[in-house]
């Protein structure tokens, strides 16, 4: 069983590049679509594109209150209700909007819904236009920074180059996946979302450094039960962190936490995809040929 | 045999140790602590001091803070009238619990905003008053004094007084770790300085004086920071605990570059140079002086006075002397009136009265209103106003503009509810974790080292935190649980190189592999936080300090135990 399993491994195992390559493939296009129609590759939130964000403490539901600030401010406006986990009920209101600053806000909702706002019931974040702009191009310099890096400690751990990019690669693809998914799924990228998708970096790196590991250091047992091995334990990790982190999803109240929780669950399925689909196979296929040369 | 208890354990547990006396932890800590108390009270005389924890507050049971609150309006009498004749007026007035004067032995008046200082008390609501006795009759009839008993912890307190003790509370604290404005509430704000080639001294200069000013406003949980981006952008930070009022945004983003013009020439400007005394606190000198009522609600008027120094009195003569005097409504004013500006804006427009052409005064009187739906808003709007205009006048203006780059605020009601919602959310993880790993393995002696692990890590982390004043807020959060994570996946490595790599190598290679991983995995970690050290204006740091942080604890102390606590279980097992 296990032997024809192998056999058909080694036979197949670079067709399996196939899905990761053309995942990618799917990622780019999607990112580079919504460079051209947006002007950049992911559409982003308040924190990141200056503006105010409003969160009011109150049960009452608000009808309409969307469309009731669009039309006072002429902006465009996102209301959202918060939720408490378990009984399911609103616990506030979300508002998101790029030009009014938040006393403004205040004074509007004050007389739209006849509620008094204080500091018991109202938090509000502001960023200006410039800072969000510069958090934006500094986070992302920090996210390429951040893969450099990481490359130049993996290079020194393994000491071979074309597998130490391999994992960089694995790493840096998985967060290609993830960031195409948010754009699809109408997901705006905030402070704290690049904050997640470094947080997936991690996560994503450890389990590629287990797997390089296992293969190219000596050890006992086969390339391929070594391969199997390193599955195990790295498919136990991704499994663990998966469920806690989409425990922490469902419970977690803060909005916040909430996009951080489902970015990184969203980049661990893609994690085990890159790392065995792509990062295993490149290594076997690199193994075997420099055993060739040799 | 390996013995359970080695080297490596026995360091792990001497920094538990250690990171219980950082954190001191007092989880049933949940007294109400009085944090501040007016030195010159009868409270005090009497024996109560800051850090006792209240019990009752006269058989008002304390229990919240705002407990503390109900109990001492308990103690305000009703409202009542009274008529004080002196040798030199005739007031009436209401009063609660204080006559609003004091009084010496020969009936002497002093401290009072309503009477002339030295005038002599004559009579009380009509009565005739005659002595030092009589008058305390009379007082202790208006308003008696009564028991106040105070019972805290250690002592009970009991004395007479009709005043009402100004005591400020706080909750108890249950550890040294400090929650940040997430948790808390409160406001946080990045300022922009506008202009260029700002100095590390412009800026040091900043924070100088905006701390000036936030002590002088009365506030003292402040924290100000300067700090940079790559751009070479520079930020001050500023982080105000607890409930914040409007007011005080305006105060640190306002420059606050006051000029007093008459025609276009200056002839003084705010801080210390030009106006050495700006009277406040003081009832005779500043105050609300009238309201009324103003479309839907009601506008008050304060004015305080502000002393000028000798060269801007001067100034104000020389300008005062050629201007030319006008007529109006029989009285004679000068042409111009001296214009108040602060930041560009007229706040007040003083008309000159003739007799003063030419004159070095040094007085000056400086009048403005506040608004609300309310009379009691508008005076509370106008008393605001009013101390932020005198707190701008005494420290000066900032070198230089600034804008508001970022600002939250974050209420301290929800800042709770989000903490117990994470201690929540921590504990379901860590159980999640332990399900997996039982799933996994099938062997509960590998879930309760796991789980035992993990409760350690977060542990230190919090106990580092505490040991470097680090605030726990949102980003610290986030660092907290990236640290515990990978810690998770490294322990997976431990357990599958002890258990799956039997055949053949020996236990110690099967380690180093084991920490050839973790090491690898750490050191990615790290180089991957560097870089938002500075990101951001390094609103980023708490993320990566706490990320690199835990991940440091665990390489070098929980995942080594835990190693070793494997191995042990391991050869015991074989052995059997």
């Amino acid at each position: 069983m296990k032997e024809q399993f192998q056999e058909l491994y080694y036979k197949h195992y670079k067709k399996l590049f196939f899905i990761p390559v053309i995942l990618v493939i799917l990622a780019l296009s999607v990112l580079v679509w919504n460079y051209s129609t947006t002007g950049d590759i992911m559409d982003k939130d308040v924190s990141l594109k200056g503006g105010t964000t409003a969160t009011v403490y109150s049960e009452i539901p608000f009808e309409n209150l969307e469309q009731i600030l669009e039309e006072r401010f002429g902006e465009d406006f996102i209301v959202r209700d918060l939720k408490e986990f378990g009984s399911n009920t609103k616990i506030g209101t979300v508002i998101e909007v790029s030009n009014v600053d938040g006393d403004d806000l205040k004074i509007a909702f004050e007389e739209i819904t006849g509620l008094t706002l204080d500091e018991n019931n109202f938090s509000v974040e502001f960023v200006g236009g410039s800072l969000g702009e510069s958090f934006y191009k500094q986070m992302a310099i920090a996210l390429l920074l951040a893969y450099i890096l990481m490359g130049i400690v993996i290079f020194i751990a393994f000491r071979v180059p074309a597998p130490s990019f391999m994992v960089i690669f694995a790493a840096f693809a998985d967060m290609l996946c993830t960031l195409a998914v948010m754009d699809l799924i109408g997901m705006k990228l905030s402070t704290a979302g690049i904050a997640a998708i470094l947080l997936l970096v991690g996560y994503s790196v450890d389990t590629d450094i287990l797997l390089t590991t296992k293969l190219l250091k000596r050890g006992e047992g086969t390339l391929f039960t070594r391969l199997i091995d390193s599955m195990k334990t790295g498919l136990t990790m991704t499994a663990t962190s998966f469920v806690a982190i989409s425990i922490a999803y469902f419970l977690a109240s803060s909005l916040v936490l909430k996009q951080m929780f489902l970015i990184i669950m969203i980049g661990l399925m893609f994690d085990v995809i890159m790392t065995y689909g792509m990062n295993a196979g490149m290594l076997i296929w690199y193994l075997k040929k420099k055993k060739v040369e040799q | 045999m390996k013995k359970f208890m080695s080297f490596r354990i026995w360091i792990l547990i001497i920094a538990l140790i250690l990171g219980l006396i950082i954190l001191a932890p007092n989880p049933w800590a949940d007294g109400i602590e009085v944090v501040s108390v007016d030195a010159n009270s009868d409270a005090v005389s009497n024996g109560l001091n800051i850090g006792d924890i209240l019990l009752s507050i006269n058989d008002y049971e304390i229990n919240n803070v705002g407990d503390v609150d109900i109990a001492l309006a308990s103690l305000i009498y009703s409202e009542q009238e009274i008529k004080i004749k002196t040798s030199e007026d005739y007031e009436t007035y209401t009063i609660t619990n204080d006559i609003l004067f004091d009084i010496d032995e020969n009936l002497t008046i002093s401290d009072s905003e309503l009477f002339v200082e030295g005038s002599k008390l004559l009579e009380i609501n009509g009565e005739i008053i005659d002595d030092y006795d009589e008058f305390n009759e009379i007082y202790n009839e208006l308003v008696p004094k009564r028991i106040i008993k105070i019972v805290t912890e250690n002592e009970n307190i009991a004395y007479l007084s009709r005043e009402i003790p100004k005591i400020i509370v706080s909750e108890e604290k249950t550890s040294n770790l400090i929650f940040g404005l997430e948790f808390t509430g409160g406001t946080r704000v990045l300022l922009k300085p506008i202009g260029e080639d700002i100095s590390e001294d412009d800026i040091n200069n900043l924070i100088d004086v905006l701390s000036n000013r936030l002590n002088v406003y009365g506030l003292s949980d402040i924290k100000i920071r300067s700090a940079e981006d790559w751009d070479g952008n520079k930020y001050v930070l500023v982080e105000l605990a607890g409930v914040t009022q409007d007011e005080v945004r305006d105060l640190i983003s306002q420059q606050g570059k006051f000029e007093a013009k008459i025609g276009d020439v200056v002839v003084f400007n705010g801080g210390n140079n030009d106006i050495p005394y700006v009277c406040r606190d003081d009832g005779t000198c500043s105050g609300i002086r009238s309201c009324e009522d103003y479309q839907d609600g009601s506008v008050c008027e304060f004015e305080f006075s502000i002393t000028l120094s000798n060269t801007a009195a001067a100034k104000q003569a020389e300008l005062t002397s050629q201007l030319a005097v006008v007529n109006e409504d029989g009285r004679g004013y000068l042409e111009l009136p001296l214009d108040l500006y602060l930041d560009g804006e007229l706040v007040d427009s003083l008309r000159i009265s003739e007799s003063l052409k030419g004159q070095a005064t040094t007085q000056i009187s400086i009048s403005g209103s506040g608004t609300g739906a309310s009379q009691d808003l508008a005076i509370e709007n106008a008393y605001q106003e009013m101390k932020s205009l005198q707190t701008i006048l005494i420290t000066g203006s900032l070198p230089f503009d600034i804008e508001i780059a970022k600002m939250d605020t974050v209420s301290p009601v929800m800042g709770e509810i989000f903490l117990n919602n994470m201690l929540l959310v921590a504990g379901l993880a860590i159980v999640a974790v332990a399900l997996v790993i039982l799933i996994r393995y099938r062997k509960i002696k590998f879930v309760l080292p796991v789980m035992g692990t993990l409760i350690c890590e977060l542990f230190l982390i919090l106990a580092f935190a505490g040991l470097v004043k680090w605030n726990i807020d949102m980003a610290a959060i986030a660092g907290i649980l990236a640290a515990i994570g990978t810690g998770v996946d490294h322990q997976i490595v431990i357990i599958d190189e002890a258990v799956n790599g039997k055949k053949g190598s020996r236990m110690s290679d099967r380690m180093k592999r084991a920490f050839f991983i973790i090491f690898a995995a750490f050191f990615a970690t790290v180089a991957a936080m560097l870089p938002l050290w500075n990101a951001g204006a390094g609103l980023f740091r708490g993320f990566a300090l706490t990320t690199i942080a835990g991940a440091t604890i665990g390489v070098l102390l929980t995942r080594p135990a835990f190693a070793s606590f494997i191995e042990a279980i391991d050869e015991r097992e074989e052995e059997n």
